[in-house]
């Protein structure tokens, strides 16, 4: 998309009155992803804006996952994962908090508000913590509205 | 020849402007390329653009049609392209004989390329002649005339504060009436083009090269380059494409973008195999396609001597002093 | 001291030795170019060829990712080495690609080469300034070497200090609208032409994500989503082995400042991970390649 159209302010008011945001989650298979599904089992209520992506450890998550994310339109991107010292891999999640840290500072240096892109350590036991952190996100991305930049909007401009 | 002061030029331009989709060559930044005209534009006219007009007739993105599958069927939507009157002012001699090379393959030899043609068929182009060569410049030496673009609508020269313009086509007349009040009619004296510094000898060159497909003289070149895509995506010329899809489910676009015989990629096929897959045999195709293969089948050069890929090149890998080897080589 | 057109017949002489005593197989260092403000990377394998070789003001090119083309050779290659060169050959054999004994290195103190482009502009009797990656190395004499032509200098083993770069706080301080309509803007001009990519010595892989259009991350379309996905995950993925050679800037077709995001990224593993430099020793841990315990973790 051109500069013109991520900044346009009256593309925000074009914000649709429906809209709910999308995050996706990035879950390590071991901890994280096993905390979501407890928070389902014990039937803990989160809002229904996230997507889930099931990966083997944290450190499975590349930066050009996450900068696709954003290219197809995703509001906000959560890395989570084992606490650190309780990786199913011994040391993967160390790997993911170097990474994650420089990722997350380059995506705010270039103009993504630094709420977009978080991390957390979320065990399998804390179904709470995981219900706790989503409504937490969801409320932050609800704030700030639709992501528009480093958007693809090739497709909306070829349709147009 | 018609003449107005250079002064006057926005004036000339606003009338155009009326009519057609008026580019021209301006300043962006660090850059010069051909922007839509308006007031506020830097118009650029010492130098040739780096940025040629190229993109104006085979975009970097185009797409091409719209598909949907519907159970067994695939509904197919052509795009429709946009209907516009263009003119394009101040292109020089080599790039509109770039154009010409362009015209060979995408109009010629059986296929007429609609995207191509229409974006063609709608543009007056107003050629302008160049006083002075930059170091890079070597247009004379591939058979390009500096004053004289060949297939201009409109041959434009700018000398002594002010622009002389002769129209050399029915399109090119219709814009000498357009700007009838503004022009006066006087002779002007065209200088010629000063300031050559580089004069390959391309006499014999590519009836050489024809000979030289095994030649030693590729692996001595070929470890210089890097492989990568400046000098084709900079090249007026060049005019490789590949052809992509954006597939959202059901519903996708199939579109062509600018594509480059430097990347490894670029001949590799289904299975593995790939007939160029080193530097050397991408290096020697390159040159070959400029200098041996484009004039075997369309009878001219594919290089118009224009100067850009030696401004670009990052390690100064210049077609100027392989075509001096060629001429060297036994 | 002698001056650069001596060095330069020390250069052949000794380049001419090397491949007579079949020391190494090849030769790689700079000839003279078109112009009088160019030279070109070159790769000798005859004697009598070395008489073209140079070493003068306009020896800009980073020669390192040469190495690269006698990977799978079994014969050793001789490279002229400045410090930015020493340094991306260090990168190389860090990152396992060549072996440090197939290399011959001989070593060069570099007295800072001049800007190209405003040489073109200036011309010939003007005072050219000194490039901008020039401008700010910080270890101009090569690092490690096996020959050494001109006087010997004695090279202390560098000690990394923190880096902070004007330009990136600048950027920093500014709204994140703001933040994003500049890096838009520059990115807008990206042609996709890969040049920096090609040049830079820690973009080595065998096979770049990028060169891979089959596997769809990446789409040939040029669009300003599509470059700002190139420019970032390429600066991710040099993160930590980023040398600061200034080469991919330098070499942008279109002026893009490409390494304001490697600077960034440079300065904040200064800040998290303590002082590092890339390139100047291969034995040194990687920061993206290696954890502490004690790592930062701001967002828990």
């Amino acid at each position: 998309m051109s500069v013109n159209e991520a900044l346009d302010p009256k593309a925000s008011a074009q914000t649709p009155e429906d809209w709910q945001p999308k995050i996706l989650v990035f879950a390590c298979n071991w901890c994280t992803y096993a905390g979501a599904d407890l928070t389902g089992l014990s039937r803990l209520q989160y809002p229904a804006t996230v997507r889930i992506l099931r990966v083997p450890c944290s450190g499975r998550v590349n930066p050009q996952f996450v900068i696709k994310a954003f290219q197809k339109g995703v509001d906000a991107v959560l890395v989570c994962g084992c606490h650190p010292g309780d990786c199913h891999y011994t040391t993967g999640n160390y790997y993911t908090r170097r990474r994650f840290l420089l990722m997350r500072r380059l995506m705010e240096y270039i103009g993504l508000e630094p709420e977009r892109l978080q991390a957390r350590w979320i065990s399998a036991a804390e179904a709470p913590k995981f219900q706790q952190v989503i409504t937490e996100v969801t409320e932050q991305i609800r704030a700030l509205g639709p992501n528009r930049k480093l958007r693809d909007v090739q497709w909306q401009q070829w349709n147009s | 020849m018609f003449t107005f002061q250079e002064s006057e030029i926005k004036n000339l331009l606003n009338a155009l402007a009326k009519e057609y989709k008026v580019f021209v060559p301006a300043k962006v930044g660090d850059e010069s390329k051909f922007v839509p005209y308006d007031d506020n534009v830097e118009l650029y006219w010492d130098r040739n653009v780096l940025l040629s007009v190229k993109d104006k007739f085979f975009p970097h993105t185009e797409p091409m049609y719209k598909f949907k599958t519907k159970r067994k069927t695939v509904e197919i939507e052509p795009l429709a392209s946009k209907d516009e009157p263009v003119l394009l002012f101040g292109v020089r001699s080599c790039d509109l004989q770039a154009l010409n090379c362009l015209d060979q393959v995408f109009l010629t030899k059986g296929f007429v390329d609609e995207f191509y043609r229409t974006k063609r068929d709608q543009a007056t182009i107003v050629a302008l002649g160049c006083n002075e060569a930059e170091d890079t410049c070597f247009c004379t030496a591939m058979g390009v005339d500096p004053q004289k673009g060949n297939g201009a609508d409109i041959q434009a020269y700018r000398t002594q504060g002010k622009f002389g313009m002769e129209a050399l086509t029915e399109k090119g007349q219709k814009i000498i009436d357009i700007l009838k009040s503004y022009l006066k009619e006087e002779n002007l004296q065209v200088p010629e083009t000063q300031g050559f510094q580089l004069q390959p000898d391309m006499d014999g060159v590519a009836e050489k090269l024809k000979g030289m497909f095994d030649a030693e003289l590729w692996a001595e070149v070929a470890p210089t380059c890097l492989n990568c895509g400046a000098c084709t995506y900079i090249c007026p010329t060049c005019h490789c494409f590949d052809i992509s899809q954006d597939v959202r489910g059901e519903e996708g676009f199939k579109y062509r973008c600018w594509d480059s015989c430097m990347f490894e990629e670029y001949t590799l096929m289904a299975g593995g195999h790939n007939p160029r897959p080193s530097k050397k045999e991408r290096v020697r195709n390159r040159f070959m396609h400029k200098l041996c293969y484009f004039p075997e089948r369309y009878n001219m050069l594919l290089c118009t001597g224009c100067g850009r890929c030696l401004n670009v090149c990052p390690v100064n890998l210049h077609i100027t002093s392989i075509i001096g080897k060629v001429k060297e080589a036994n | 001291m002698a001056t650069m057109e001596q060095l330069t017949l020390q250069l052949r002489e000794t380049a001419r030795e090397i491949l007579e005593s079949k020391k190494a197989a090849a030769v790689i260092g700079w000839e003279k170019g078109t112009f009088w403000y160019t030279t070109t990377p070159v790769v000798l394998t005859k004697p009598e060829d070395t008489e073209r070789l140079v070493w003068n003001e306009y020896c800009l090119n980073n020669l390192a990712k040469y190495l690269l083309d006698f990977q799978h050779s079994n014969e050793k290659v001789a490279i002229f080495a400045r410090g930015c060169d020493s340094r991306g050959i260090n990168r190389l054999i860090q990152d396992k690609q060549i072996d440090r004994d197939k290399v011959l290195i001989i070593g060069l103190a570099c007295p800072g080469m001049k800007d190209d482009k405003k040489a073109r502009e200036l011309g010939q009797n003007a005072d050219i300034p000194l490039a901008k990656k020039c401008q700010e190395c910080a270890y101009p004499d090569a690092l490690v070497y096996d020959l050494w032509i001109g006087e010997p200098k004695e090279v202390a083993k560098p000690v990394p200090e923190a880096k902070v770069f004007p330009e990136v706080e600048a950027i920093e301080q500014m709204t994140p609208d703001d933040k994003y309509a500049s890096f838009a803007a520059n990115y807008e001009k990206c042609l996709r032409c890969y040049a920096c990519r090609n040049v830079c010595p820690a973009c080595n892989c065998k096979e770049c994500i990028f060169g891979n259009s089959s596997k769809e991350w990446s789409a040939k379309a040029n669009n300003l989503s599509e470059n700002m996905f190139f420019a970032l995950t390429r600066a991710l993925h040099v993160a930590g082995r980023c040398i600061q050679c200034g080469e991919c800037e330098r070499i942008c077709p279109v002026n893009i400042p490409i390494m304001l995001l490697n600077k960034k990224i440079i300065q904040d593993i200064d800040r998290l991970f303590g002082p590092y430099e890339a390139g100047l020793d291969p034995e040194d841990k990687m920061p993206l390649g290696s954890f502490e315990f004690t790592d930062p973790e701001e967002f828990m």
